[in-house]
């Protein structure tokens, strides 16, 4: 018996699809890639988007027409808003919360379907049933947790540390759909990383909604971010391997010199620092909730220049937040100049459903949203170009990733996430560090040659 | 402060304005500081909405205050609570909150609109030695009932829609007007408009924006 999981949004999804994934395995399933081999079909839901929720309700309306000649069970977990899960109760057959996760089996014997689904009795940890706020991610996550992952790269994992959120940014429906912050115990983080590392994994991503809110649930029980990344940092040293560890995605309220200076001291942490803006107007980050000003933004860039010189610096920006003025606008475009970011992850704004800013006017016009993204985009080139340019003649470490679109080439990272690709066909260093001399550049990436 | 969560007895739902009321209910082991947030919903609903803690640090039950909206999903459901019934409780969050060393040292200047002025009761319910001058704006002299629980000459009413209270217009016409020092630590909690214009305001008057602390309702 074979199954089909659609995997939608962010590496929090990826994460989550992987134990699903290793559950199934546990069951005796099958995955397959082709969906019309498949008997169980799932999606991992993403409610960032409306877009993203449309595509679960015409995928499911098809994969339910199947239903009349074939055998099939659906199910969808992932970011689901409340009004959603109760529509989406009507349209799969089974609905369940990440947290109930390792409940999944008993889910799907009810279906009755004479499959290894129906005879499986193995040791997937079953919780007591779940309540209400449990759903909501307070308890119930530390079995989910367990669950070893079946990782979708032989060099490359995403480690879970934190779910959910509790800024409340008023553009964002987290936390109605992840609930509340939950840290997932250390002991825990640092058995999977210590496994990853001595299987031979070269980039380990710790995750979280609010990644650097580690531990503030767990009042004062529980180690602080930084001593989390000081711990992998010694782990690292210990091992004597090489990797490069990074974490994703923080806030600048909880981000902190003490962090910048534990990055400092490990080879292992990775000198890339992601610090989402949103943007860079006083009034809309109130408006946002974001809970920070700009000076205090100003103050931690400053502070990641100083304490992280080769660092590179990436962000987040939403263009065309409701009730953006142009003025306001071009506030972030400053700040895009300020900051001179290697990589800015660009949106136009659309509303997300269950967010504050939903129910507000969607007031900016989509050809100003687009026409602000391609401003900010053009500047991103500029100052992503500058920093490529700078590297050229250097020898640089890569960790190779795939086959490169370009025939006859390989693609990798730098440690500071910059793509670069280089001639060789030679798909035995796929999931090796090589060292490249840097021949070209460009907006966005790099070529060299291996040396 | 990691939040919690738990199903609490509402203890009570009383009137307080129009339009407004206070909602009590059980405290049991919630820990907050003055100043922070609770999300609330009804057990079997999975939809919550954010509500300023209105009670002091110290005090044995917690309240927030709410503005019942015509066409609002969870405060019509809030409304019609009674005592005995049962609230689901997440929280706290958030980080308009009051380092009670700093402000024994320094002005503090709270801005507040309508119910806006719930974490600012929160505040000097849990220290009522502030040195604070707060401004609320109001539509009508019928919500200066809100406005109970302050030192009364550290208030000042501003009704915006009818003469009446202690200044016609609104809270940031009111703040021009005013001595503001640089090193006040200035709060505004309430509407997204006042809280704009009255940030641009204290920004002019040298206040930085390290000092300033926002809470926006929506």
């Amino acid at each position: 018996m074979k199954y089909f999981i659609m995997n939608l949004g962010c590496q929090m999804n990826q994460t989550d699809s992987e134990r699903i994934q290793s559950v199934f395995g546990q069951m005796g399933l099958e995955r397959t890639e082709d969906e019309a081999k498949a008997n169980v079909l799932g999606i991992v839901a993403c409610s960032v988007r409306q877009k993203a929720i449309d595509r679960v309700y015409s995928k499911v309306h098809e994969w339910n027409e199947r239903k009349d000649s074939e055998n099939l069970i659906t199910f969808v977990s992932g970011c689901i808003l409340p009004a959603d899960e109760e529509k989406f109760a009507d349209r799969f057959d089974v609905v369940f919360s990440i947290a109930d996760l390792t409940k999944m089996p008993e889910r799907f014997k009810q279906y009755g379907v004479v499959s290894p689904l129906s005879q499986f009795s193995g040791e997937v940890h079953v919780p007591p049933a779940a309540s209400l706020r449990d759903k909501l991610g307070l308890s119930s996550l530390e079995p989910f947790w367990k669950v070893a992952p079946a990782y979708s790269s032989r060099f490359e994992a995403f480690v879970p540390i934190q779910n959910g959120c509790d800024k409340f940014c008023t553009f964002c429906a987290v936390p109605y759909t992840r609930g509340r912050e939950v840290s997932r115990p250390s002991g825990d983080i640092l058995t999977e990383v210590q496994e990853l590392v001595s299987r031979g994994y070269k980039s380990i991503t710790l995750l979280g909604q609010n990644v650097n809110s580690y531990g503030l649930d767990k009042k004062g029980e529980e180690m602080s971010f930084n001593q989390l990344l000081d711990e992998v940092g010694k782990l690292g040293q210990e091992s004597q391997k090489a990797f490069w560890t990074y974490f994703t995605s923080p806030h600048p309220k909880d981000m902190n010199r003490e962090v910048l200076e534990t990055i400092a001291r490990h080879d292992v942490l990775a000198k890339q620092i992601h610090l989402p803006l949103q943007s860079g107007d006083d009034h809309v980050l109130i408006r946002m909730n974001r809970n920070h000003s700009m000076d205090r933004y100003r103050s931690l860039v400053s502070e990641v220049r100083s304490i992280l010189p080769q660092a590179t610096l990436f962000t987040d920006i939403i263009v065309g937040f409701t009730g953006e003025t142009e003025a306001q606008f071009e506030n972030s475009r400053r700040a895009m100049e300020e900051f001179r970011y290697q990589m800015a992850f660009i949106a136009q704004y659309s509303p997300r459903p269950g967010a504050a800013s939903a129910r507000w006017d969607d007031d900016v016009p989509p050809s100003v949203k687009k026409e602000r993204l391609e401003n900010l985009t053009e500047i991103l080139r500029v100052t992503s170009l500058e920093y490529n340019q700078a590297l050229v003649g250097k020898t640089i470490q890569v960790l190779v990733e795939k086959n490169d679109r370009k025939g006859g080439f390989l693609s990798g990272k730098t440690e500071g996430k910059i793509t670069v690709r280089f001639p060789s066909e030679d798909a035995s260093l796929i999931g090796t560090f090589v060292r490249l001399q840097v021949t070209g550049a460009v907006p966005f990436s790099l070529e060299g040659i291996l040396v | 402060m990691g939040a919690s969560s738990a199903e609490v007895r509402v203890l009570a739902n009383q009137p307080l304005g129009p339009g407004c009321f206070l909602l009590t209910f059980e405290r049991q082991a919630f820990a907050f500081k003055t100043g922070q947030y609770l999300s609330l919903g009804l057990p079997g609903h999975r939809e919550q909405r954010e509500y300023s803690i209105y009670s002091g640090e110290g005090e044995e039950h917690l309240s927030v205050l709410v503005k019942e909206v015509p066409q609002g999903m969870m405060s019509r459901r809030l409304a019609a609570l009674v005592e005995g019934d049962t609230l689901h409780v997440d929280g706290p969050f958030g980080y308009f909150t009051l380092d009670a060393s700093e402000s024994s040292k320094v002005p503090l200047l709270f801005l507040a609109t309508g119910t806006g002025i719930s974490p600012f009761h929160s505040f000097v319910k849990t220290h009522p030695n502030l040195n604070y001058r707060m401004l609320h704006g109001i539509r009508s002299c019928a919500e200066i009932p809100l406005e109970q629980g302050f030192v009364r000459d550290r208030v000042t009413s501003c009704v915006s829609r009818e003469t009446g209270g202690d200044f016609h217009g609104r809270v940031t016409q009111q703040l021009k007007s005013l001595k503001v020092l640089p090193e006040s630590h200035a709060f505004l909690c309430g509407n997204c408009d006042m809280i704009y214009d009255a940030f641009d305001l204290l920004r002019g008057f040298g206040v930085s924006s390290e000092r300033i602390y926002t809470e926006v309702y929506f």
